[in-house]
């Protein structure tokens, strides 16, 4: 962008100072400077899309951590969907009022359910990366809350189908106390104790730190994973499902 | 006290009649501009450009386009909206830069600011919908106001891109009125003709010499204040 700008403010200048003695040549110059302004952001643009594309192959690919590994997930508590003999573990950094992290639930997390999870072939694993406005640590802290009860997934779906815009008041604390009396079998007395101690506030935020040491600061962020934390890596943003069938299939094949 | 609201009357009749006239005008203005700019390949070449370009910009932005690991572009149903927005946007991105160019070749007229406030409006909208990229940073630099900053950006995305093409349009406006407002003839145009075409002989002499020496080129091309008389 700050190119085009650039070669169209040259250009005037240019013309400008050309402007007593006019010839052709000028006018010709202008519309070099401007093919050029646009081959070169174009060529920008496609650059940075490679270098990203670089970075999510082969940044983590050649890294082990343990940390990352599916027992080790789920041995701290965090909440999960899948076989835990699976070979391939999808990890989901996402914060519950981000609306790119909706439409990755609503858009491709089926088909992975429905393709992978289902099949026993992934497990899906749930990061709170509460970045995005002041309810979102709440939220996170009510859905966490949620997990001790094994009702996790219905309370994350539920959130997410009821999303409004961020800090607009949905996800105040007594909101979240309600759909949280929209989960069936969930116990409220527990529920509301355990939310209202902030009880799994440093569990939340050590997913935090743990998302930052990983670079991300972009929800959803996604670590593909063999299951014993090897040759991990990285989606960033709602990518579309072959987006994620490309790097499970490696993943599964390496 | 009636005398002068006749003359009010009078003067609102004639605002609203040259209302009605400007607005009749445009239909013939608009598209005399884009006869004029476009029948030469140059300037389609040049709006194909930028509209390929910020079309890419914008659906990437958008995260509705994916070079990695496969090239895909998909539209989720929340994106409709925002998909058709980024279109028009691009689009008249694209015309306004041919249209801007076609000034600057053909007269020492500067570059309208509304296409850069448009612009700049349209990106940062729409960089705002994968906003928790920057948004971190907003937040970990500016504390509580930036988290502000990025859910009002967030929030409001839709209608501050409505806002962007709104300048944009206004940049059309303005733009297409430099390039058509020399081939307008109005009723004083025989007397100002007259005028001109007077105070114009000596410097017309000049340009005669010149164009004489120098290759065959456009008249329009050297001077903007040329009537349409003068191009026929």
């Amino acid at each position: 962008m700050a190119l085009y700008y650039f070669g169209i403010y040259t250009l005037m200048v240019k013309h400008k100072a050309n402007n007593n003695n006019t010839n052709t040549r000028c006018s010709e110059s202008i519309t070099v400077y401007i093919v050029i302004a646009t081959v070169l952001s174009a060529a920008l643009v496609y650059s940075q899309a490679y270098s990203y594309s670089y970075k999510q192959f082969y940044t983590f690919a050649q890294t082990q951590n343990p940390a990352l590994s599916l027992s080790n997930l789920i041995k701290e508590g965090q909440p999960h969907q899948g076989s835990t003999a699976a070979l391939v573990t999808l990890i989901d950094f996402s914060d519950l009022q981000c609306p790119l992290c909706g439409r990755f639930v609503k858009a491709t997390e089926p088909q992975i359910n429905s393709t992978y999870v289902q099949a026993g072939k992934v497990a899906l694993v749930f990061e709170h990366l509460p970045n995005r406005g002041f309810d979102s640590l709440p939220a996170a802290l009510a859905a966490q809350c949620t997990n001790d009860q094994g009702k996790f997934w219905l309370y994350h779906n539920l959130l997410y189908k009821n999303q409004g815009p961020i800090d607009s008041g949905w996800a105040s604390k007594d909101n979240l106390k309600k759909f949280a009396l929209q989960v069936p079998g969930l116990d409220i007395q527990k529920f509301n104790s355990c939310f209202d101690s902030q009880k799994y506030k440093p569990f939340v935020e050590s997913n935090l730190a743990l998302a930052h040491s990983l670079g991300f600061t972009q929800t959803p962020s996604f670590i593909i994973v063999k299951s014993d934390g090897s040759n991990s890596q990285q989606l960033l943003g709602p990518q579309p499902f072959p987006e994620f069938k490309a790097v499970i299939d490696k993943e599964l094949g390496a | 006290m009636g005398e002068k609201r006749k003359k009010g009357d009078s003067m609102n009749l004639s605002n609203s009649s040259r209302r009605r006239q400007s607005i009749t005008s445009l239909k013939t203005t608009i598209p005399l501009a884009f006869k004029m700019v476009f029948p030469n390949p140059i300037y389609i070449a040049i709006a194909s450009a930028v509209f390929t370009t910020f079309w890419i910009v914008f659906n990437v932005l958008d995260q509705l386009l994916f070079f990695s690991p496969v090239f895909t572009f998909y539209l989720p149903d929340d994106a409709i909206a925002g998909f058709i927005i980024t279109n028009i946007t691009s689009a008249l991105m694209g015309i306004l830069v041919a249209m801007n160019v076609y000034v600057i070749r053909n007269s020492g007229i500067k570059l309208d600011r509304s296409l850069f406030s448009g612009s700049i409006l349209g990106i940062a909208s729409s960089a705002c919908a994968s906003c928790s990229s920057i948004g971190f940073l907003i937040i970990s630099t500016l504390g509580g106001f930036g988290i502000f900053a990025t859910d009002f950006l967030t929030n409001y995305q839709t209608p501050l891109r409505v806002v962007s093409i709104a300048i944009l349009l206004w940049a059309l406006y303005s733009v297409h009125n430099k390039i058509t407002k020399p081939c307008i003839l109005d009723s004083s145009y025989p007397k100002r003709n007259g005028e001109t075409q007077r105070k114009r002989q000596p410097q017309q002499q000049q340009q005669q010499q010149k164009i004489t020496s120098s290759t065959s080129t456009l008249k329009t091309e050297k001077d903007p204040t040329l009537t349409r008389d003068d191009i026929i």
